[in-house]
């Protein structure tokens, strides 16, 4: 009898422990390799988290995609290219996330898209603009991001139209700086080929630029262009201004990294920020779509800041995943990758078309909307500020406020 | 030409000021302990927040904020000399064994810990420092300077020159000197060496901070502000002479001059070069430095 008992306990106990368990649906994971410590921008690392976090919270409380909940992997690339490689490879290989977004330095981007590519998993470009990052003509790689050609083209235009004669630009050592600041030369030469254009590569890590900048006293530049993120970017503006030479009657400051943006920019670079004329990919009077306008009314609510396009462009990286994933009804990255090729994508900024043609447009979003802008006043937030060029516009170089 | 070589002279000098100040300290303690310390441009840094942070959190002064830099600097050179130098003298590390070694790991170690917490701590944000007078800018004949920049100058070469005093003329100061020659030999003269090391890592700490505090307003601090200032520190005390603290004083004026006009006359892209080719040339043909001594093994 006891016997029977004992062996009648172990068989329930072993019935159970051969039940698989009962839990929730894992998670979808999504990747997302970006800077969270020096040496590399870790701005724009917080602001790219800030903005996928918004998206995924949202996301999640309407109940996730396909019955499961979106959870973002974070990888510290620090901006370097080869920890982006190692970061990407791990959340790859080992995570076994379904797609990344995220990336925000081009020259970190050109290694993770190497990664990406040979495991044939879908990257969303979220803010490398160097034009490079398309021309390897990727399949995996999606490009939301705004790119050089864009700016640069504008820019060239920009300052045809003010019919300057003399234009030094300022760019920082990086794919994106040397690229754009090259590329605009280039594409003014076609378009005003009278304007005379050269180029400064300044160390980004460096913190005095007084050597680049005292020699154009003696004849200073109509307009001096920008090619340059923060810190660096600040004190270069800081600097030109502390030697008079802009924003004066003669030079003006010409932004083409979207400075304004940044929530630091104003405790930064105070006087000196004042007449920056900006080349900008978000202003309040562009046309929204209302999941914009609630992550911006989230991220004011976590943040106390104005959502600038950094945030939006970081959203409509994971929302673009997310579309992806619905749309394929699965979550394998070849899957996920072939719906997010051919799928028609709506994004907080405008209904997005990707171009398959290689070179820099290869799967690239074309159309992004831009402004440029001056700011007049210290402080001002970007929706107060003066618009040279509406959304869908033309220059009107009228409008630029000079100092007196 | 006139007019842009004055401008390069100007501020070549003005920033060699404030290399000064940190490269000083530096020399110090290597002038000590033979040793370097690579979290002394985290030293800089440091000052460089304190300053920021105690004049914008708390509403006070520039002025105030400035010493409160300074303390912060001395404190943070004290703990680190209590908790982290002292085995080179009272530990197994003393002997001599793994000596060099040991001051690489924990000072790098040191300097990633400190960049780190500050990012995490502060934020990544860069913050521009409240300048200690407000009038922008203004012409000094065809030179353009900000009364930051001038009065940043004044404060620097008055540290620089009561330091000299201090060490030349107060008991401490020959301490320090008599400590730097010869460690066993003060120690047998009734000099306290281990408080004598805490002292001179305190000032070393002070001399860096003062000199982020005063530069606050002109780099606009980020956690990895401090590595730009202890490169050029590393450049400075060779050239000047391991140890000799006149040395990195002078040639500290001699980088900041020579880096600016070869920037312009040179080379731009190469200016970081241009330094580092100096310290080659100067390792070759006259290795003790500028006024250093030449040593010998016994």
């Amino acid at each position: 009898m006891k016997l029977r008992q004992l062996a009648t306990g172990l068989a329930c106990v072993g019935a159970t422990l051969a039940l698989p368990p009962a839990f929730a649906a894992d998670p979808i994971l999504i990747g997302a390799s970006i800077t969270q410590s020096p040496p590399g921008s870790v701005v724009q690392g917080t602001q790219v988290k800030d903005g996928m976090e918004i998206l995924k919270d949202m996301v999640n409380a309407k109940g996730g995609v396909l019955g499961r909940q979106i959870k973002v992997l974070y990888e510290d690339n620090q901006g370097i290219p080869e920890k982006g490689r190692a970061a990407t490879e791990k959340l790859i290989s080992k995570d076994k996330v379904v797609a990344l977004a995220g990336g925000h330095q081009s020259s970190v981007c050109l290694a993770e898209i190497e990664v990406a590519h040979r495991y044939k998993v879908p990257y969303v470009n979220t803010n490398c603009w160097s034009d490079d990052v398309r021309k390897r003509g990727y399949p995996e790689v999606f490009n939301t991001s705004p790119y050089n050609t864009l700016v640069s083209s504008s820019m060239a235009t920009t300052l045809a139209t003010m019919g300057v004669k003399r234009v030094v630009a300022f760019a920082e050592n990086t794919d994106y700086g040397i690229g754009q600041a090259k590329l605009t030369g280039e594409l003014l030469k076609q378009k005003a080929p009278n304007i005379e254009y050269k180029y400064e590569t300044l160390d980004r890590a460096s913190k005095d630029f007084t050597a680049a900048i005292l020699p154009l006293r003696a004849n200073p530049p109509d307009v001096i262009v920008m090619s340059m993120l923060p810190p660096a970017a600040y004190i270069v503006m800081n600097q030109v201004y502390e030697q008079g030479l802009a924003p004066s009657s003669k030079t003006i400051l010409y932004d083409g990294g979207g400075l304004a943006d940044y929530p630091d920019f104003w405790q930064n670079v105070k006087e000196g920020g004042k007449y920056l004329l900006s080349f900008a990919l978000y202003h309040p009077a562009m046309p929204q779509t209302q999941l914009a306008k609630d992550i911006a009314a989230e991220y004011k609510k976590r943040t106390g800041s104005d959502v600038n396009r950094l945030v939006l462009q970081a959203a409509d990286s994971l929302h673009l995943v997310i579309e992806g994933i619905k749309q394929a009804k699965s979550t394998e990255p070849d899957k996920v990758g072939a719906a997010m090729r051919t799928m028609k994508f709506e994004s907080l900024r405008g209904v997005s078309n990707f171009s398959t043609q290689q070179g820099y447009s290869f799967q690239q979003w074309l159309d992004i909307p831009f402004v440029n802008y001056e700011l007049t006043a210290e402080k001002q937030p970007v929706g107060q500020t003066v618009l040279i060029q509406a959304p869908g516009q033309k220059f009107d170089p009228a409008k630029i406020v000079r100092p007196k | 030409m006139l007019r842009l070589s004055l401008d390069l002279l100007a501020n070549g000098l003005i920033y060699g000021c404030f290399y000064a100040l940190m490269a000083v300290g530096l020399a110090m303690i290597f002038g000590v302990l033979k040793i370097v310390n690579f979290a002394h441009g985290e030293f800089f840094m440091i000052g460089a927040y304190t300053y920021v942070l105690v004049a914008l959190n708390f509403s006070v002064s520039p002025w105030l904020a400035l010493p409160c830099a300074a303390i912060g600097g001395a404190a943070l050179g004290w703990i680190v000399e209590r908790l982290l130098m002292r085995p080179l003298y009272a530990g197994y590390a003393s002997w001599g064994f793994m000596k060099d070694e040991y001051a690489v790991v924990v000072t790098f170690g040191l300097s990633l810990l400190l960049v780190n917490l500050v990012d995490k701590v502060v934020g990544p944000y860069s913050y521009k420092g409240p300048a200690l007078i407000e009038t922008s800018r203004f012409a000094l004949g065809p030179v353009m300077l900000t009364g930051q920049k001038a009065i940043a100058t004044v404060v620097a070469v008055f540290i620089m020159i009561a330091l000299a005093l201090f060490l030349k003329k107060s008991v401490w100061g020959k301490q320090i000197q008599a400590v730097a020659q010869n460690r066993l030999g003060a120690s047998l003269a009734g000099i306290d060496a281990t408080r004598t090391t805490s002292l001179i890592f305190a000032i070393s700490g002070m001399l860096a901070a003062l000199s982020g505090a005063l530069l606050a307003p002109l780099v606009n601090p980020s956690p990895d502000v401090g590595s730009f200032p202890a490169i050029k520190s590393y450049v400075i005390v060779v050239l000047g002479g391991m140890g000799s603290v006149w040395g990195a004083m002078i040639a500290a004026l001699i980088v900041g001059v020579s880096e600016a006009f070869f920037s312009v006359y040179g080379s731009y892209d190469y200016r970081d070069a241009f330094g580092l080719a100096i310290l080659v040339l100067v390792l070759l043909l006259r290795p003790q430095g500028l006024l250093g001594q030449k040593g010998r093994d016994v």
